[in-house]
């Protein structure tokens, strides 16, 4: 056992006299992938934040091989090697992938930024996290989302790190590039390197980490090896409670209504090069699930369907309208309403800066006004209702929208949508990034929607969601459905297998 | 964090205590001189507030444009175009005329905004420059020689119950303003659109429209302006609404609404108003030279806003 190479002793945090930590002890070692386990909102960013100098403690000291240290900002901890990857991504769209690798040290000749030398550099860190694909003058807004992550890692690691923090780093993760990373963890960690991996998936964790510490409510719990709790022990501990089955049962037949004639239809649906030739089906009471690999087309379908992209073709017929609706306010006003949950709560889904209340009402102002004037006492009813209905960990609805957990600020953004009673529901992985806890609850949302009669098209990148959740699952693959499974047949190997286009061709 | 202003309403409270210091610096300086009081008699502040009545106008429909993030440059010549446009007219078709030169600027500004997606300050601009020359050929470059109507004069110049028309027509604009942004579907989608437009549209709002909606409403205020500047000085003239740009920004922004949108309270605005409005009479009344109330001008509303506090931290 090696020396910790950093070490909390009794660190205390408070936001406007809240406790976001309090008095925590907590070592790391060298050599180690350690994971840090806990609901959100259970301390774990505010951790993690101190130790990369964003915050800085209250009370308590923080020890780096030994020594005390404070760090005043995210460079001067980044200078004694302790780099982190946030949640939110920090790279800037504009700039190319190799201006943004080297963006806080780049390499330079006669005092101006070496270009050649950048692009080398990028292509190196590039072709360690094993994406020789990534063009390193691409710029990083072309991007999708699983790609950027990898940009981001690679800028990570061309900082040395001796701390790597990973925070939800795999969250955006495709299947291919999460193995890439836990190949290049496993590299760092025999290299001496810690790395601190924040994740909400166990299998992750499982697979990856050799310790593990769990916190709740701004406290370390405890921290232990792997394999010393059991995975129930440790949501347990994380959650402070016993827990029920993960998924809420499905219906034991396939519901009545699969003889209704669907909802929402699809035929051949187009657009561009990302959608070509979509059919599926959808009808009340069902959750049907998207899979496949990331970026196989499955936002852009839902996009489509919900009227933001322009030029799709095809046959889409929802209740009894023919057509797409051509924009998302005539989605949600047309006679059989359509809800979207968007890819990036923070972007899409939510007006951050604005409070709690007019987040949730941002999609139904037409129900709650009597002429041009809202009405307060019908608006104040909507967002009480809204509020407990998703049992929103909330002060007060006048608080900002941003100072929630990611659990509850994606549970505002399906809230605002349950306000209008919509008929057909789009969800772009709604539970990315969010605890387990959280999650629970959004499964038996949907299921309780469904059985209300709701058409449910969910698309989702964890494949036990989609096991869990769905009565039926199609694997979208460059742009085409290439797979339909049902019930008890989908399974893991199933998804899997489809989602690589394998031997279904025929299909 | 400690205090129990919210920030929100924080550079509203800044901006109120700033107007008393410059009331009781600016009597502390009469009394010392002349012996009298002259800036606490009602007479006095009405005065102000009647002038500070155009740009009042004009800061309220600046506020509703900067709420969205964008800005609008046009409104210089906006005014001065629908008061050419009223006294070139006469008569009872005045007021409306002027009006719908004000929908006609606003539809067109909304239009390069929201649609072909031009930044709003380029559009803005061009459709100001386009308007001074439009308004140099139609008089030749000459003030023109049309009067104010009666009512222009009315609105401008007379009172009611004792209270100046213009500062009467000042409070009703600021109260349909206000009852816009805090009660209406429309007002609480213009800081949904300029919080974060993509999460607007995507909530199915008609960002659009209210882009249109905003400019629309800065052009109308604009014009109202125009018809009672016009009133005021008897006749429309050249570049009569130079003067309102950028005091009209500044008092929006002095008053707490964020520059790039989303945030702000018409009361703030109206605060920022009367605080412009009282500087440059105190300063004056100081017989500051110009060059030294440009100096103290500019250097106020710079310090305003560091004491502000730049709160917008890029990290959460």
């Amino acid at each position: 056992m090696t020396e910790a190479i950093v070490e909390y002793r009794g660190i205390s945090k408070f936001f406007a006299g809240i406790r976001a930590l309090e008095g925590v002890d907590f070592k790391c070692r060298s050599g180690s992938i350690h994971a840090i386990l806990g609901e959100n909102g259970a301390g774990k960013s505010t951790m993690i934040k101190i130790m990369s100098g964003v915050l800085q403690p209250d009370e308590g000291t923080i020890l780096l091989e030994g020594k005390p240290v404070t760090f005043s900002s995210p460079q001067a901890a980044n200078e004694a090697g302790i780099v982190c990857m946030f949640q939110e991504l920090s790279l800037v769209p504009d700039l190319s992938v190799a201006d943004n690798i080297s963006i806080s040290h780049p390499p330079r000749r006669f005092g101006l930024i070496d270009r050649r030398a950048q692009v080398r550099r990028a292509e190196e860190l590039l072709a360690r996290v094993r994406c020789e694909d990534i063009d390193p003058n691409a710029l990083v807004r072309e991007l999708s989302l699983s790609r950027r992550q990898m940009v981001e890692i690679a800028k990570a690691l061309g900082r040395d790190p001796k701390v790597l923090i990973l925070d939800e780093a795999t969250s955006a993760l495709t299947t291919r590039d999460v193995q890439t990373v836990y190949d290049l963890l496993g590299d760092l960690r025999d290299k001496g390197v810690a790395s601190l991996f924040i994740s909400h998936r166990m299998h992750e964790v499982d697979a990856l980490c050799d310790t593990l510490s769990v916190f709740r409510n701004g406290q370390h719990i405890e921290t232990f090896a792997k394999g010393e709790r059991s995975e129930g022990e440790i949501v347990r501990l994380m959650i402070g409670r016993d827990v029920e089955a993960q998924f809420p049962p499905r219906p034991p037949q396939p519901p009545e209504t699969l003889r209704d004639a669907p909802l929402l239809s699809v035929k051949g649906l187009k657009w561009g090069k990302r959608l070509n030739g979509i059919d599926l089906d959808v009808r009340r009471g069902e959750i049907v699930g998207l899979g496949g690999l990331d970026g196989q087309g499955q936002k852009e379908l839902l996009l489509a369907l919900f009227g933001v992209l322009r030029d799709v073709e095809g046959d889409v017929r929802i209740g009894d309208a023919k057509g797409i609706p051509s924009s998302p306010a005539a989605a949600k006003s047309a006679a059989t309403r359509l809800a979207l949950v968007p890819e990036d709560r923070k972007t899409e889904g939510l007006m951050l800066g604005m409070s709690i209340a007019d987040n949730l009402l941002a999609a139904s102002f037409a129900n709650i006004s009597s002429g041009p004037f809202i009405n307060p006492k019908k608006a104040q009813a909507e967002i009480l209702s809204g509020i407990s209905k998703l049992q929103i960990k909330a002060g007060s609805p006048a608080d900002p929208v941003m100072t929630l957990s990611g659990g509850n600020q994606q549970k505002v953004v399906i809230a605002k949508w349950l306000m209008i009673n919509p008929d057909v529901i789009l969800l772009n992985d709604p539970t990315r990034g969010i605890d387990v806890g959280t999650k629970q609850e959004i499964y038996k949302l949907m299921r309780s929607l469904a059985n209300e009669g709701k058409a449910i098209l969910f698309y989702s990148s964890d494949y036990a969601e989609l096991i869990g959740c769905c009565d039926r699952v199609s694997v979208l693959y460059a742009g085409r459905v290439v797979s339909e499974q049902e019930g008890d047949a989908i399974t893991e190997e199933s998804l899997v297998a489809a989602s690589l286009n394998i031997g279904i061709e025929a299909a | 964090m400690r205090m129990s202003i919210s920030t929100e309403n924080r550079p509203i409270v800044i901006a109120s205590l700033f107007i008393v210091v410059i009331l009781i610096a600016g009597t502390a300086y009469t009394l010392s001189t002349t012996g009298t009081a002259p800036l606490l008699s009602a007479n006095y502040l009405l005065q102000q507030l009647q002038t500070g009545s155009f740009l009042g106008i004009c800061a309220a429909g600046m506020m509703m444009v900067i709420l969205l993030g964008h800005i609008d440059l046009s409104i210089p010549w906006t005014l001065t175009a629908a008061a050419m446009t009223a006294t070139a007219v006469g008569g009872d078709l005045a007021l409306p005329t002027a009006l719908a030169v004000g929908l006609a600027v606003g539809l067109l500004n909304g239009f390069g905004v929201a649609y072909l997606r031009i930044p709003s300050m380029i559009f803005t601009l061009g459709v100001d420059t386009v308007l001074r020359g439009l308004m140099v050929a139609q008089t030749g470059g000459f003030a023109p020689q049309d009067k104010a109507t009666p009512l222009m004069l009315f609105l401008a110049k007379d009172k009611i119950l004792g209270i100046p028309a213009a500062i009467v027509v000042w409070a009703a604009v600021s109260l349909i303003i206000m009852l816009v942004l805090t009660r209406t579907g429309f007002g609480r989608s213009i800081y949904a659109t300029g919080s974060r437009e993509r999460a607007a549209y995507l909530s199915g709002i008609r960002t659009r429209s209210v882009i249109i909606g905003a400019f629309v409403v800065s052009s109308l205020c604009a014009a109202i302006a125009g018809v009672l500047l016009a009133g005021y000085s008897a006749k429309a003239y050249q570049g009569m609404g130079n003067a309102f740009l950028l005091p009209a920004i500044a008092a929006v922004v002095l008053g707490g609404t964020h520059i790039l949108g989303g945030k702000g309270r018409y009361i703030g605005t109206l605060i920022g108003v009367i605080l412009i409005v009282l500087l440059n009479s105190v300063l004056s009344i100081m017989q500051m030279p110009e060059a030294g109330r440009q100096i103290i001008y500019g250097s106020v509303i710079i310090g305003m806003l560091l004491v502000y506090g730049r709160n917008q931290r890029v990290t959460s």
